[in-house]
């Protein structure tokens, strides 16, 4: 049999992992949220890849996201890539022409735009997490619609409402007084897909020129009322890709297969299905050694140190052969 | 009066004029005493004791401030200001040993002359020179200390624009394949912990960075000329010539635009840059820093542009 191909995204509000066969198609996709636990979230994506996959021979793992070192340093990894050349990568694959790429995860947004299947400018939001996944979630418990909903209510709309785009709290501020005036719910979810479209596209796609294709990527992309919106708004077809909420997973696991193919590494790094069962301690101390006070965070699994990370100077810094030493 | 001890905060113009400063006290037979390099202590005490609006570099400096002012005899605090009508310095320079005095309590005597800033950098000194007779009684010691101070300054310059940033004491990586121009305010760059280890960052990823203290003042000037408009403050115009110079020269791969959040001058300096970077097709990126030590998202967007570089590098190459 084939070996299969993983890729591992652990970002801010989801954790996916994705299986790809050597083919590049996908096998399994798996899409967990993260809940501040991203350890736990791992360990249950790879339980449920395993049995997916019934126990496949694994040929490479990629990781990215934000917490991609802790994820490569668990399952153990062969490539550890950052989100935007991860979900570019995927983007391509699924259309080798695409020009631009939308993507909204739950505490991030970003833009890549492409010319001729490269990269030729991104941009990330910046300080702020208005406009993202994370607070469509907050307005959908405010209003008592579920977020699964929330896309098909905005479509039953006739004429959005306006509502300021640009901070979460004016927008939520603005939503409760349309509610008071007695606007319809439709025209206020509707109205909040299209502040947060404005605010994307002001924020983080200021002064872009953006051409299709286009393809609006993330966890986002599952809503139908931003997705109308974004098409509205650019005046050009959008394309939601099917794998569109594990795309940066999916494109791990293609960069991962492209190296393995390539021979550029032999032998997984992977630690096995089996870290699935392992129970990790995490503890984190700080250093005395100077006035940095560096924060160190440190994860160990049966007394070996897996990951160590925080400091500013390599005091304690974690290395391979370390981990060889202790487990010799 | 000889052996006191003069505080210098190793922050702000302390990263532009070092060997001016340190050599003129010296000099003068006083011992010289810096704050420790930045760190998340100076960061605290900055915040807590600086107003809240300003900006992240002004609360560093005030952090500096605060790790020295009880082990020395004076401060040393420069007022930098404009020497012309058309060249000046962002106002919280002119104004920061008033900020200073106003914030922080139980301080020593500070030292705050003004040093007139022109288009190329320092212009008149007479001011400090004044500090020094007014030290010390001495004239002809206080203009020696001058004299020697100002080729100390002179030296380093010049050191620096040929030796690139391993003369500034940050290592390079041996085979770089890229070049980025980092640009920014000394102080955004140089120091590890305003500008997030960006530098480190680069090397690791095995990036090549030169700065616009590599630009020589003759390549300043003409970039001052051919610029149609004047920034008019000092350290905003020399981040403008600098992206000039290595959008224009084709001696960096991309330019990465280092700034603090909130910077008033940094929204011209960076929208222009913008601009420039499309109409002469140099990859640009800005990167924002601010309070928050988490530094995965600054890791996340230069290795992004590092791969961007090299992916275009890559088709370039497969396409000739």
């Amino acid at each position: 049999m084939m070996p299969l191909y993983l890729g591992v995204d652990v970002g801010s509000v989801s954790t996916n992992v994705v299986a790809i066969d050597g083919k590049g198609e996908v096998v399994d996709a798996r899409y967990l949220r993260t809940q501040g636990r991203p350890i736990e979230a791992i360990q249950q994506g790879m339980r449920e890849i395993r049995t997916a996959t019934s126990d496949g021979e694994i040929g490479g793992v990629g990781a990215t996201g934000s917490g991609r070192t802790l994820a490569a340093a668990i399952v153990g990894a062969d490539i550890v890539k950052n989100e935007i050349t991860a979900h570019a990568v995927a983007a391509l694959y699924e259309e080798p022409q695409v020009r631009t790429v939308l993507e909204i995860g739950g505490q991030d947004s970003k833009l890549i735009i492409l010319q001729d299947g490269v990269v030729v400018d991104f941009a990330m939001n910046t300080v702020c997490a208005a406009g993202t996944g994370s607070f469509l979630d907050h307005q959908s418990t405010r209003l008592g619609v579920a977020i699964e909903q929330f896309g098909d209510f905005a479509l039953q709309s006739t004429s959005p409402v306006r509502i300021a785009g640009r901070c979460a709290v004016f927008a939520e501020s603005d939503m409760i007084h349309k509610q008071q005036m007695g606007y319809g719910l439709p025209d206020i979810v509707a109205g909040l897909c299209e502040a947060l479209v404005r605010n994307y596209l002001n924020n983080v796609g200021k002064g872009k020129d953006l051409q299709g294709p286009v393809l609006f990527q993330g966890g986002v992309a599952a809503n139908a009322g931003i997705h109308r919106a974004f098409e509205r708004a650019l005046e050009l077809p959008v394309t939601v890709p099917e794998h569109h909420g594990v795309m940066g997973a999916l494109g791990a696991a293609r960069l991962v297969r492209d190296e393995a193919l390539r021979g550029s590494f032999s032998g997984s790094a992977f630690r096995g299905f089996q870290i699935a069962g392992h129970t990790y301690r995490t503890r984190s101390f700080e250093c005395d050694a100077c006035s940095n006070a560096c924060e160190i965070a440190d994860i160990s699994h049966d007394g070996e140190v897996v990951a160590r990370w925080g400091g500013r100077c390599d005091r304690w810094q974690y290395r391979e052969r370390e981990r060889t030493a202790v487990s010799d | 009066m000889r052996d006191a001890v003069i505080g210098i905060p190793r922050y702000l113009s302390y990263y532009s004029f070092a060997p001016l400063y340190e050599t003129f006290f010296r000099e003068l037979g006083f011992q010289v005493r810096l704050s420790p390099p930045s760190n998340t202590d100076i960061l605290d005490a900055g915040v807590r004791e600086t107003v809240n609006d300003a900006c992240i570099p002004i609360k560093i400096f005030h952090g500096h401030v605060a790790a020295i002012k009880d082990r020395v005899d004076f401060l040393f605090v420069p007022r930098l200001a404009g020497a012309k009508m058309h060249y000046t310095v962002c106002p919280k320079f002119l104004g920061l040993p008033d900020m200073v005095r106003g914030s922080i309590s139980d301080l020593p005597d500070i030292i705050a002359p003004r040093l007139p800033m022109g288009r190329d950098g320092l212009q008149g000194l007479r001011s400090l020179y004044r500090t020094g007779v007014r030290l010390t009684g001495r004239r002809v010691q206080a203009m020696r200390a001058l004299h020697n101070a100002r080729r100390a300054l002179g030296r380093r310059i010049n050191q620096i624009q040929q030796g690139g940033l391993e003369a500034l004491g940050f290592d390079q990586p041996r085979d770089a394949d890229l070049t980025v121009a980092l640009i920014g305010y000394p102080y955004m760059l140089y120091d590890t912990l305003a500008s997030g280890g960006i530098l480190g960052q680069l090397r690791a990823l095995g990036v090549r960075v030169v700065t616009p203290e590599m630009v020589s003042t003759r390549e300043m000037r003409r970039h001052a000329r051919a610029y149609p408009e004047n920034l008019f403050w000092y350290y905003s115009n020399r981040s403008l010539w600098a992206g000039m110079h290595y959008m224009t020269s084709g001696l960096a791969d991309g330019i990465i635009h280092v700034t603090a959040f909130g910077c008033g001058p940094d929204a011209m300096v960076n929208k222009l840059l913008e601009l420039e970077s499309a109409r002469y097709g140099a990859p640009f990126m800005a990167i924002t820093v601010d309070e928050h030590t988490g530094d995965v998202g600054l890791r996340t967007r230069v290795e992004a542009f590092v791969d961007m570089l090299r992916w275009q590098a890559a088709r370039k190459e497969g396409l000739t």
